[in-house]
């Protein structure tokens, strides 16, 4: 039918053809980094909801033979010291079991573990508005027993945190390239088209065509493999995330994340595509834009 | 309608093709460019239809300054304007019926209101038949009724042709004269340049002539004069501002 049709044909050209696969590997590469940089946060919001608001009070074996009733007057005492001193809510002494449950992650189910001499622990729980100065709390609990230690799983907590906090840089850097260097392409396609289509952009031109017509031509075609390698992109990053996710959740340890997606999740996913076409679109314009400026 | 004052071109560091050429086409005139090969004929006209600015000088069309016209304003004024390229400029991959209604379309018209018309002008000018023809299909003097069909279809107020009738024999070139000569009457503005003297003879329309990068301004009459008696010096159609400068109007011209 009459004029149906793109003026710039340009889908019958080569000079797009590859385009759509390069985003595909972009967008799988950038949903990939996405993905790790929310399972990484996630983890972090799991440990610092379960840590903070807890402290760990460390009494050491003594070296000296104490009975144990002796151990156990010691570590009363500690206890009653922790709860009369402001921001302590509670403080209760972990059992043998406890602790060696707690290990058991690291060390295995070992049998022999209630032989090990371990640490007394007392697990605090503080008011987190008005924590406790920790520094004076050890102060006074090494009067009782001298050598404990009490830990506010600080240190463990920030060297996660700043784990977290590398990963979702390197996240976000690795998006920026990849958006960068689809752009590069867009604008190094889109300059081979107009380049191939030359004489019909000057004839549109000349037969008074305003450059946003002419663009529009350019923009949509971009929008198009842009949006297609967007959509291959993604869903082979979904592939691989449901791959991934089922190996872990064989595995079955506390220790990997998980790497489940909520909805919203998904959600930021599926727009990759269309973040890609507008990318595609809003380069391709621009470029034609710049180009045609240049012809008077 | 198309002023110049005192405009020079020169491509690059190259000679100069026009030098402070000066002529105002009034509205509704008629002028046929002449020249040898090479002597600025196209690039004449490319400053006309803006694809080409001058190295120095004042161009107006429709009484606005060029110059100061924005991207804007100067899509819609090249709309005001047709031309009928020396080398056609047909879109390969269009049928003749979309080439031609490529201007329709550029400035937002509806593929449906077009139709008619296009339709209609193709069957005037004897190509009722090839609609669906890919340009390439097409015979040098086909493509070329395509090219002039493309460049009336919006019913410019000037029309530019470069060498319309190259490829065409002189019944076929006398037809297209009259199509523009049609358009003239209706108020349409028009630049032939051509090589053709037979039509010039024949259609008795002002002519610039190009020579050394200067114009002069003759009548149909004393071309055919000059080339009848070699040697004439036509000195009497020129005005003011040198024997060389062009100042010609319809009216003055004849
Ligand atoms: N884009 C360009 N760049 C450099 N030189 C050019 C360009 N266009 C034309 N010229 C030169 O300008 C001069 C005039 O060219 P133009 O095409 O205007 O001549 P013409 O009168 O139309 O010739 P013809 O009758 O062969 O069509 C020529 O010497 C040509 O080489
Ligand atoms: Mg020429």
């Amino acid at each position: 039918m009459l004029l149906r049709k793109s003026v710039v044909p340009l889908n019958r050209d080569s000079t797009g053809r590859f385009l759509p696969w390069l985003v595909a590997v972009m967008v799988y590469l950038a949903a990939l980094a996405l993905v790790s940089a929310m399972a990484m946060s996630k983890i972090v919001t799991r440990w610092d909801h379960g840590l903070s608001g807890q402290i760990t009070v460390q009494l050491p074996v003594s070296e000296s033979e104490l009975s144990d009733a002796e151990v156990d007057a010691r570590r009363e005492s500690v206890i009653r010291l922790l709860l009369q001193s402001p921001g302590v809510l509670s403080a209760n002494h972990m059992g043998a079991e406890e602790t060696a449950a707690l290990l058991e992650p690291w060390l295995g189910q070992s049998s022999g573990l209630s032989e090990l001499p371990l640490p007394e622990l007392i697990a605090v729980e503080i008011d987190q508005v008005a924590p406790p100065d920790t520094a004076s709390l050890t102060a006074r609990v090494e009067e009782i027993v001298p050598g404990a230690t009490i830990d506010d799983h600080q240190r463990w907590l920030g060297n996660l945190l700043s784990l977290a906090r590398s990963i979702e840089i390197v996240a976000a850097l690795v998006v920026l390239l990849v958006g960068l260097s689809a752009v590069i392409m867009v604008v190094f396609v889109t300059r081979m088209g107009l380049a191939v289509h030359y004489q019909i952009v000057e004839l549109l031109h000349l037969i008074g065509a305003q450059d946003g017509y002419i663009a529009r031509e350019f923009q949509i075609h971009s929008l198009k493999l842009g949006f297609f390698g967007g959509l291959v992109g993604v869903t082979l990053a979904a592939v691989t995330i449901i791959g991934i996710s089922q190996l872990l959740g064989r595995a079955g340890t506390a220790l990997l994340p998980e790497l489940t997606l909520a909805p919203i999740e998904w959600a930021i996913l599926s727009l990759l595509p269309f973040a890609a076409a507008l990318v595609a679109m809003v380069t391709a314009r621009f470029t034609v834009l710049r180009t045609l400026a240049r012809i008077p | 309608m198309v002023r110049f004052q005192d405009v020079s071109l020169r491509y690059g560091a190259g000679p100069e093709i026009l030098d402070r050429v000066s002529l105002d086409l009034a509205p509704g005139s008629f002028h046929f460019v002449i020249g040898a090969s090479g002597a600025g004929k196209s690039s004449l006209l490319k400053m006309m239809y803006l694809a080409q600015r001058p190295t120095s000088g004042r161009i107006s069309l429709f009484g606005r300054d060029v110059s100061s016209l924005s991207r804007h304003d100067a899509a819609l004024l090249r709309r005001r304007i047709g031309v009928v390229f020396q080398d056609f400029r047909l879109l390969d991959h269009l049928s003749t019926l979309d080439n031609v209604a490529l201007p329709l379309k550029v400035s937002g018209q509806r593929s449906e209101e077009i139709r008619k018309d296009v339709v209609e002008l193709l069957t005037w000018v004897g190509l009722a038949d090839h609609l669906d023809a890919k340009p390439a299909t097409l015979s040098g003097g086909q493509q070329q009724r395509v090219a002039i069909a493309r460049a009336v279809v919006s019913r410019p107020s000037l029309l530019l042709a470069d060498e319309p009738t190259g490829n065409v024999d002189n019944r076929i070139a006398e037809r297209l004269l009259y199509l523009f000569e049609e358009l003239n009457k209706r108020g349409t503005t028009i630049v032939v340049a051509t090589h053709n003297e037979a039509l010039i003879s024949r259609f008795r329309y002002p002519v610039i002539r190009l020579v050394r990068g200067e114009v002069r301004l003759e009548h149909a009459e004393t071309l055919i004069r000059t080339s009848d008696m070699p040697g004439y010096e036509a000195s009497g159609s020129t005005t003011s501002g040198g024997a060389s400068r062009l100042r010609g109007s319809p009216e003055s011209a004849g």
